[in-house]
């Protein structure tokens, strides 16, 4: 479990609201969110299909933009940083895992580790930093016991391997915040328990995660669990030990 | 780095770009294909005619000019010419085995000419020609009677020490070939004779041949006023036949002798007669000639040549007030209607296909639109781990440029491969399938004419590699607009 000494805000989010425009309907999926995720910490946000749990890790990691209300990560309003800066704030601070992997077909296992990296450094710079990046993706999937699958591509592993090597990806950059979007949502149960066995010994070692689940049972594993309902979070009910996150009770 | 690496793996894994790439290079194949063959076919026609005229002549019309050879000295005295020499030229009829043939007669002395346009070198026919086609139409020796071996082996010898290139050099038939001692000899443009055929290959058969033949040729002879006067009919044998390259000038040019065709004109030197008494005047009518072929000392240039041809000329007219106005042309000039058909032809032929060619490009866009779709989640997922719209578009744009370098060099391989055996290829058609694409019956050149140019390679190839890029350029653009998070929900 994560140490319950006070901990500095990693990331604020303030009355957050995103509609999206759907022919000439407009569908309003977050209504004034309100969110602070701590540093080292192990957040779950749970909520039905199409509640907007997805939609909301897209904003936090900057991949998208919100309709009103501002992101800060640290002291950083996202909306101020334009073109490239946003880019590299995904690539630096920001790692994310999706449900359904997202590897990249071509590439294997220890490239689709290494662009993330790639992504990050200009051409040039590339040779010099090659070897040393090798030997951190090599010692990450090392630790995720894949070690020996690194020149395999995605195609010819398991589904509970790929979501590892998606891991390693979002995780070889050293980033602030793991944002997990169902990472569990697409595997059986047995492989479901050892991702998150993965999280949570990543967890340990101090990373801060923001994990997205529609199941209860995945949420307990977090520190902390906040409901998406109706556009707006809630603390959970059954969830009496962890303080609400709202921004309402500041 | 990674769109490096991601480009790389692209080729490899897709056939799509496979297509695309297969697009280019047939393109650039076609394309260099075609500007090399229209080029060699110029080049050879330029070749041509240059050797038929040498480089600047000098004219006056048909009635001729008279002090040539003063004029042909002067020119000589030109460090920038390498020969001169005078010409008659004339229209007549030559009646080969009672067909009668319009012809343009030109009477030159063949050594001169030779130095000026390597006229010896056209003349085809040689008397191994001659032996091959004996032993060709010989019987097995065993079915000879002792008698007939001694004709052949008499008729051997007269071939064996005929020496056919110095008959059409002196115009001096052998004494076999003429019924009267003083025939003169005539030498007839290979495609003269009707009965002149080219086989498969495009080579004459000696048999249909006309050596040795005897025609009569007949030719108009002019005043200086350029009235008519009676006909100058004369009998002569064909002592060889020249093959120029142009096709119109061996179906229609004969050479005799200067001095022979400079007398049946009467453009030789005369005394003046009085035309109402009849009698001589005591004053000569200088011999005449109607034209100057003059050819460059090696590297200098046309232009230069012909200013220099020009200021002399002039000076011979001032000098000779009686000489009638004289023309100074250069052979571009002389051929310009046959080369410019033949430039038109290759601009518009390279025209044509290059409007075909953007269809690569259409092809590439295409292609790329549907990897861009294909591709629309793993983009989306790069956005996610950072990359920038920019580092997307380099990625297509990068592979764009991949697929037109690759395109470009394969398709300059495949057309030099082609065009430098473009007719063992053309052969092997003709042999296995009966299909003639060059018919040297049509192109009156025995084998395709080609010529690689650097100049013109690197073009089209630069083309090839730019025509990628902008296949790719508008795939590339929306790659890049694609919003990550609609691009990762992609199905
Ligand atoms: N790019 C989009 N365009 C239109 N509608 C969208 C878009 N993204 C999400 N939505 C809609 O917003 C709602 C929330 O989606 P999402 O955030 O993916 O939900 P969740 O991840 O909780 O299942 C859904 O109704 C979905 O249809
Ligand atoms: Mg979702």
């Amino acid at each position: 479990m994560a140490p319950s000494a006070p901990q500095p805000v990693l990331l604020t989010a303030t009355d957050l609201w995103k509609s999206f425009q759907m022919g000439d309907q407009k569908v309003q999926v977050l209504r004034g969110v309100n969110l602070r995720v701590l540093r080292g910490q192990w957040l779950a946000i749970l909520g039905a299909s199409g509640s907007g749990k997805s939609t909301l890790l897209h904003l936090l990691g900057g991949l998208d933009t919100p309709s009103a209300g501002t992101i800060r990560f640290d002291s950083q309003e996202l909306a101020a940083l334009r073109g490239g800066r946003l880019d590299r704030y995904r690539n630096r601070h920001i790692g994310f895992v999706f449900q359904f992997y997202h590897l990249l077909p071509e590439l294997n296992v220890l490239e689709n580790v290494l662009i993330s990296t790639m992504i990050g450094r200009p051409a040039w710079g590339w040779p010099a930093a090659r070897s040393e990046a090798r030997r951190q993706a090599t010692a990450l999937l090392d630790r995720l016991g894949l070690s020996h699958r690194l020149h395999h591509k995605p195609a010819k592993l398991s589904g509970g391997e790929r979501q590892r090597v998606a891991i390693a990806r979002a995780l070889i950059n050293q980033p602030d915040v793991l944002l997990a979007d169902e990472p569990t949502g697409n595997l059986d149960e047995g492989t479901g328990q050892q991702i998150l066995e993965v999280i949570r010994d990543f967890h340990r070692s101090g990373q801060t995660v923001v994990m997205v689940t529609h199941d209860r049972a995945i949420a307990s594993a977090a520190d902390a669990r906040l409901t998406l309902h109706a556009g707006q979070l809630e603390s959970s009910l059954e969830d009496s030990s962890a303080k609400p996150q709202d921004a309402s009770n500041r | 780095m990674y769109k490096l690496l991601l480009i790389l793996r692209y080729l490899r894994r897709k056939l799509a770009p496979m297509f695309a790439v297969l697009a280019v290079t047939l393109c650039t194949a076609m394309l260099i294909i075609v500007i090399s063959v229209m080029g060699g076919f110029l080049q050879m026609m330029r070749d041509a005619a240059q050797k038929l005229t040498g480089e600047v002549m000098v004219g006056a019309d048909l009635s001729g000019f008279p002090y040539y050879q003063e004029l042909i000295d002067e020119l000589q005295r030109l460090p920038q010419v390498h020969a001169a020499t005078a010409l008659v030229r004339s229209y007549g009829l030559v009646n080969l085995n009672n067909r009668v043939l319009t012809v343009e007669v030109h009477g030159v002395d063949a050594a001169g000419l030779d130095a000026v346009t390597g006229y010896g070198g056209t003349l085809h026919w040689t008397s191994r020609d001659l032996l091959e086609l004996l032993e060709a139409q010989l019987p097995p020796a065993e079915e000879l009677t002792p008698g007939e071996k001694e004709r052949v082996e008499a008729r051997r010898r007269f071939y064996e020490q005929l020496d056919l290139r110095r008959l059409g050099m002196t115009f001096t038939p052998p004494p076999e070939w003429s019924d009267r001692p003083d025939t003169p000899g005539i030498v007839l443009g290979i495609e003269v004779s009707p009965w002149s055929v080219r086989d498969s290959q495009g080579q004459y058969s000696a048999l249909n041949s006309s050596l040795g033949m005897q025609v009569t040729m007949t030719v108009l002879p002019l005043t200086r006023r350029g009235t008519f006067l009676e006909p100058a009919v004369r009998r002569m044998a064909v002592v060889n036949e020249f093959k120029s390259g142009l096709y119109d000038i061996d179906a229609h040019r004969v050479y005799v002798s200067f001095e022979l065709l400079q007398k049946m004109l009467r453009m030789d030197a005369a005394e003046q007669v009085d035309p109402e008494t009849g009698k001589p005047t005591g004053k000569v009518d200088p011999a005449r000639a109607t034209e100057v072929l003059v050819r460059g000392v090696p590297g200098v240039p046309l232009e230069e040549l012909r200013r220099q041809v020009s200021s002399v000329t002039q000076q011979f007219a001032g000098d000779h007030l009686d000489c009638p106005p004289l023309w100074v042309q250069t052979w571009l000039e002389r051929h310009a209607m046959l080369l410019g058909a033949v430039e038109r032809e290759k601009l518009l032929l390279t025209f044509l296909f290059a409007i075909i060619s953007v269809v690569a490009v259409v092809m590439i866009a295409v292609i790329f639109y549907m990897i861009v779709l294909e591709k629309t989640r793993d983009i989306g997922v790069l956005r996610a781990l950072g990359a920038s719209r920019f580092g997307i578009e380099s990625i297509f744009l990068g592979y764009g440029l991949a697929i037109g370098v690759i395109g470009a060099g394969l398709g300059v391989g495949i057309a030099a491969v082609v065009v430098s055996h473009i007719n063992e290829i053309q052969d092997f058609l003709t042999e296995h399938y009966h299909f003639t694409m060059w018919d040297p019956k049509i192109y009156y050149f025995d084998r395709i004419p080609t010529r690689f140019s650097p100049m013109e390679v690197s073009v089209i190839a630069a083309a090839a590699v730019l025509s990628g890029l902008l296949g790719s350029l508008l795939p590339a653009y929306l790659a890049g607009r694609l919003n990550p998070v609609e691009a990762l929900r992609y199905e």
